[in-house]
């Protein structure tokens, strides 16, 4: 088995991070489920990739917590087995370290909810004889879905069921739908999923606020100051540790401010530490953004932190792939969707989907090039993806398209091909490039044959294969991964479904604008089909940094030689990352204007 | 989110508006640390929004745990944080002396005083109490052997101010022990060869010496052993898992018999390595009951564990890099890159290892060694928060016994050095001080005094009687310091109350710097700016 390590660095990648989750945790839930469709159950797919298990060692009055297997039910955080000879309680949690700020954690625990979860009293103080003061910060509530959640193990761990209730559970999903829309505030709350004691990182003692904590210059000492490395070295060494092989570590990162600098001593010290793992870096952006930022000052700031952020980050990992546009709503990515871009509940959704999509292929055992399987096909693991995607040119930042719901494959005429649906999430992106030297990987998952009609995996390999053969400008190579199961919706998801999508994704007409967006409660489970893409169309995105830091940084008198030298970087550094944005530049445009920097 | 918005307006006060805001934050923050100084000081249990448990009766640790959103306090609480991070100690007494010269400073300005008149002051003060220092300050003579008991007073000083006396005696023991089995003659103390390392366990509260290492982690196959005597001990870097090689792209398409063959000799190249290490155990252990433990920093997949598990040799995969350094220093031997040309001179030795488990979590002991250079400290606790509390005051004890070592003096506690420093300066220096940056001397030697006023404060006692009692024992020519029980005088000497020469150093010298920027408004803005990122 080949595992993945997760690691989540800043606010929005936590976003991001915890809709991956929750997916996870969706198919595990149905896996388990009797009355789940049998395509989730028997997916092909190795979730102990990216999951480990483990066992509780503390158990009140020597009795586990008895969690029943039995009921998983759309939405349910996915329970607890429990095996009566063992004595702790075995556990099921992400193989991740996610790091944030303090008191970004909500009404969660920092050490998650299955380990020695903090009492309702605390305990008394065994090390102090003098006076002792108590501050209590004011008890976090938890939200609607957080607290059904908590009832629903409550009872569970009891052994009480009353039977059914649907009727009223119904009203109640409803009701924490409609919650969870307007209340997420962190992305605690709207996680269904356990997380190990280990996995949650909060950074401490940093006395900034977001707003300070908005460029490179703001997160440079927050790694090496006191232990706070070190601490969070020791997490993530617990988790590779426990890894027979591992397959590559996958990075989400809020890289708008602060955390990108946090994230680039991180991800040194493990390019130092696994020096033999690749690591693949999604660095994450709500749109949001990109509308703090007003005033020249600001912009320039703001121009350099970009440009020294994607330096820093992209060299310490083998591919790169920037997400997030400064528009979901309204642009082509989203015709059946109805996304609210002031909320990271809802943007964050969609990159979580294509993450996940992206992410199945690691997944899929490694049969061999001959073995068939009717499930999934095109297994490539971390390993894979990093060497096939830079091409013989060596371009280590990808583009990701997406597209959710996917277009069935044939059908409805009014539906265009799924290739072309496919849409960027990655900013600065030049639309109408045509490069014959491209490289790209292609995962489409739960594919609709015609209308609620699953698409076997060689009737998707067919149909991709003949759109690559009409389209009008190939890739040199495109590596294509199907699987049949589609991405589950779970309870906690955003209604961001416009009208014209069905239970099972599939689309049902023109979407009307005016109707009212539909839920999870309505749409159960979505196809996907998401890409990476190594091209020359992200040459804006890349000669955007290098003019950037050419102009505002090194050239001579430059207006923000200032700011970076308080963010640490001396001409030479500065120099250093230019060339390194040069060369990306260079190989994906050969005669491109060297003298860019003498005008 | 916690963070929460500045204070917007704080950049277009006026000057004696700011100066005000100045004043009052590090009073502000002087408030909220006051109550922690000293043995008799208060612990904190801060209680989460979500029910987490932070407990500290650490200036340092209950600092990062508060959400400051004032520039100055933040400035403040910088300084004292750095301090910490210096010499590891006297981050409580930091944060209330520069509230102290702040609220001095404001009885003066109060009555018309320039700021940088008190700030002149405040230059001449912290020069001639430097000087004083070093006079005040006990030499200690550390020869091959250091003396023992005052490495021992300093440390149970320290720990006391942390943990109740029991518990604090007993840890004192160890972090005396424990830097003295890592140092080495004429070569700087490094306090992270002494590992720190804790087990959650409901009714086990003890912490312990291990002349030895402590690994958090064990090894991962079933059939090795879980227990063995008389080791040796091979501490490697050495990748034992088979990784795909650099290969282009047209390798994925390429046919599957040639797929096959690479898989085999990539597979083939690691089980060499293997093999490797399983003739240097074979050497070495045949026909002995010894046995043959690997180290190794980098991963170790099934096939290979399967490998050495079948040659009787345990192996634990993934150290921690800093383990491969500390094991060296406690077994012997050299941590290798490579298997090629093992000998057996690359071996450390053990008496014994073996494997703990506490539901997930496994621990590896690695004990009995000969002559350890480097050693663990093992704390059981019934939860987190209290290992964190034990863990910080561990480090403090470290570090006090470490700055012993290399300042070769200590100064005595309880007060005793700022009584004595006040009466100086009031006494002989104010009257070789022209004109009105006396009043400045005189601001900064009242200062001095907050420390035994709140050590009284925090013991209950009434601090106005406290003063004016150690006053007058020191002008009838004694060193005097608090009395914590009965508010008396006594003689810390006599009593081994010792703090660190170069925590006390450090504090005199940070205290009247940051203060003196928060007086001078105008520069403070743009300090305080810059203070966010400091360079
Ligand atoms: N037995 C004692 N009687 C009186 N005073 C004592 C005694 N032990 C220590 N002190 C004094 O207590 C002070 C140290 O207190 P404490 O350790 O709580 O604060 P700190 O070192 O300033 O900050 P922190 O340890 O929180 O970083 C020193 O001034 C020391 O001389
Ligand atoms: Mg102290």
């Amino acid at each position: 088995m080949r595992e993945v390590v997760t690691i989540q660095v800043g606010g929005f990648a936590n976003f991001v991070g915890s809709h991956f989750w929750n997916f996870q945790d969706e198919l595990l839930g149905l896996a388990g489920d009797l009355e789940s469709d049998p395509t989730f159950k028997n997916h092909g797919l190795n979730m102990d990739v990216l999951y480990r298990c483990g066992e509780t060692h503390e158990v009140e009055g020597g009795r586990g917590r008895l969690m029943p297997t039995d009921s998983f039910a759309h939405g349910r955080r996915l329970l607890i087995l429990v095996s009566p000879c063992l004595q702790g309680v075995l556990t099921c949690t992400p193989r991740l370290v996610s790091v944030n700020y303090q008191g970004s954690l909500g009404s969660m625990s920092s050490s998650g909810t299955l380990y020695n979860q903090p009492p309702d009293v605390p305990p008394p103080v065994t090390t102090w004889k003098g006076a002792l003061s108590t501050q209590r910060s004011q008890r976090r509530k938890r939200n609607l879905f957080l607290q059904s959640l908590y009832e629903d193990e409550q009872r569970q761990s009891t052994g009480v069921d009353n039977g059914h209730a649907d009727a009223q559970d119904e009203i109640r999903d409803k009701d924490i739908v409609e919650c969870l829309e307007n209340e997420v505030q962190c992305w605690t709350d709207f996680s269904k999923v356990h997380y190990h004691p280990q996995s949650l990182y909060e950074l401490s003692g940093l006395w900034m606020d977001a707003q300070e904590f908005n460029n490179y210059g703001s997160g440079k000492d927050v790694f090496s100051e006191g232990i706070r490395g070190e601490e969070m070295n020791d997490r993530i060494r617990f988790f590779v540790e426990e890894c027979d092989h591992i397959q590559g570590i996958q990075v989400l990162v809020d890289d708008s401010g602060g955390f990108s600098s946090v994230a680039a001593d991180l991800l040194q010290s493990i390019a130092d530490d696994y020096a033999n793992t690749p690591v693949l870096l999604y660095s994450v952006r709500d749109p949001g953004s990109y509308m703090r930022y007003k005033g020249r000052k600001m912009n320039i700031s703001r121009d350099l932190h970009d440009a020294v952020s994607f330096a820093r980050l992209s060299s310490f990992c083998k591919l790169i792939v920037p997400v997030g546009l400064p528009f979901l709503s309204g642009g082509k990515a989203s015709t059946y969707l109805h996304v609210n871009d002031e909320k990271p509940y809802h943007c964050s959704a969609v990159y979580a989907a294509a993450l996940h999509s992206l992410s199945l292929p690691f997944r899929m055992d490694l049969l061999g090039p001959t073995a068939i399987s009717n499930r999934i096909s095109g297994a490539l693991d971390v390993n894979g993806i990093v060497q096939i995607l830079p091409g013989p040119r060596q371009n280590m930042v990808a583009i990701v398209d997406s597209t959710m719901p996917a277009h069935s494959l044939t059908g409805n005429p009014a539906e265009q091909p799924l290739l072309s649906k496919l849409q960027s999430l990655t900013p600065e992106i030049s639309e109408d490039a045509q490069d014959l030297q491209s490289v790209e990987t292609l995962v489409v998952q739960g594919a609709l044959a015609s209308g609620e009609q699953r698409a076997s995996v060689s009737e998707v390999q067919q149909a991709i294969s003949a759109a690559y053969g009409e389209a009008m400008t190939r890739p040199r190579f495109c590596h294509l991964s199907v699987s049949t199961c589609p991405l589950p919706i779970p309870l906690p998801f955003p209604a961001i479904f416009s009208d014209a999508v069905g239970q099972r994704g599939e689309i049902l007409g023109n979407p009307n604008p005016d109707a009212a967006p539909k839920t999870s409660l309505d749409v159960h489970s979505i196809p996907v089909a998401a890409r990476l893409r190594s091209s020359s169309a992200i040459l804006p995105f890349l000669s955007n940094r290098l003019e950037n830091l050419r102009k505002f940084g090194i050239r001579r008198g430059a207006l923000g030689g200032e700011l970076l030298k308080t963010w640490g970087f001396g001409k030479e550094e500065l120099e250093d990352m230019g060339e390194t944005l040069s060369g990306m530049v260079r190989t994906l445009d050969p005669i491109s204007d060297e003298d860019s920097d003498s005008d | 989110m916690s963070l929460r918005v500045l204070n917007p307006n704080a950049e277009v006060l006026n000057k004696s508006e700011a100066l005000r805001m100045n004043i009052n934050a590090a009073k502000g923050l002087q408030d909220v640390l006051k109550t922690n100084l000293g043995p008799k000081g208060t612990i904190k249990m801060l209680v989460g929004g979500a029910g987490d448990i932070k407990l500290t009766k650490d200036g340092n640790t209950l600092l990062k745990e508060m959400q400051i959103q004032n520039p100055t306090a933040i400035m403040i609480a910088r300084t004292a944080v750095a301090q910490d991070d210096i010499s590891g100690d006297g981050t409580t007494s930091t944060v209330i002396f520069i509230g102290e010269l702040m609220k001095q400073s404001d009885r003066y300005i109060d009555e018309g005083m320039h700021p940088r008149v008190l700030v002149d002051g405040f230059e001449i003060a912290k020069r001639a109490t430097l000087q004083f220092l070093e006079k005040f300050k006990t030499p200690v003579v550390m020869g091959d052997e250091p003396d023992k008991e005052i490495l021992k007073m300093v440390s149970r000083t320290t720990l006391r101010t942390k943990l109740y006396e029991a518990l604090a005696d007993q840890l004192t023991e160890i972090v005396v022990n424990a830097v003295l089995c890592i140092r080495k003659p004429e070569e700087p103390i490094d306090l992270f060869m002494v590992e720190i390392m804790h087990m959650r366990h409901k009714f086990d509260v003890d912490t312990r010496l291990v002349e030895g290492l402590v690994l958090d982690h064990g090894s991962r196959h079933p059939d090795m052993k879980r227990r063995a005597e008389n080791c040796y001990i091979l501490t490697c870097n050495v990748s034992l898992e088979y990784e795909k090689s650099e290969i282009n792209a047209g390798f994925f398409y390429s046919n599957a018999e040639q797929r096959e063959k690479m898989v085999a000799a990539e597979r083939r190249s690691v089980d060499e390595k293997v093999k490797k290490i399983i003739e240097l155990k074979n050497k070495v252990c045949e026909g002995t009951d010894n046995n043959f433990v690997v180290i190794n920093q980098k991963g170790i997949d099934p096939p290979s564990l399967d490998m050495l598990a079948k040659a009787g040799i345990i192996a634990l995969r993934r150290a921690k890099r800093r383990n491969m350094e500390r094991l060296v220093l406690a077994c012997g031997g050299e941590a290798v890159n490579s298997v090629d040309d093992l000998t057996p001179d690359v071996l450390g030795w053990a008496g014994l290892v073996y494997e703990h488990v506490l539901g997930e979590e496994k621990y590896t002991f690695v004990e009995n060694v000969k002559n350890p250079h480097s050693c663990t400290i093992l704390i059981k606790g019934p939860n987190d928060h209290t290992i964190a509390q034990i863990k910080d005051a561990v480090r403090d004890g470290l570090r006090a016994v470490k700055n012993t070592i290399e300042d070769e003096a200590v100064i005595l506690g309880a007060g005793a050095f700022e009584i004595a420093a006040r009466q100086y300066l009031v006494n002989e220096v104010m009257k070789t001080v022209q004109g009105r940056a006396q009043l400045g001397v005189e601001a900064f030697a009242d200062a001095l005094l907050v420390i035994p006023k709140t050590l009284a404060e925090n013991a209950g006692l009434d601090t106005q009687d406290v003063i004016i009692s150690l006053k007058g024992e020191h002008d009838r020519g004694n060193v005097v310091g608090l009395n914590q029980y009965t508010g008396e005088p006594i003689d810390p000497q006599m009593e081994g109350i010792f703090d660190n020469y170069s925590v006390k150093r450090q504090i005199i010298n940070s205290g009247p710097v940051i203060a003196s920027q928060l007086l001078l408004v105008d520069e403070v803005i743009r300090a305080g700016r810059n203070m966010r990122k400091p360079s």
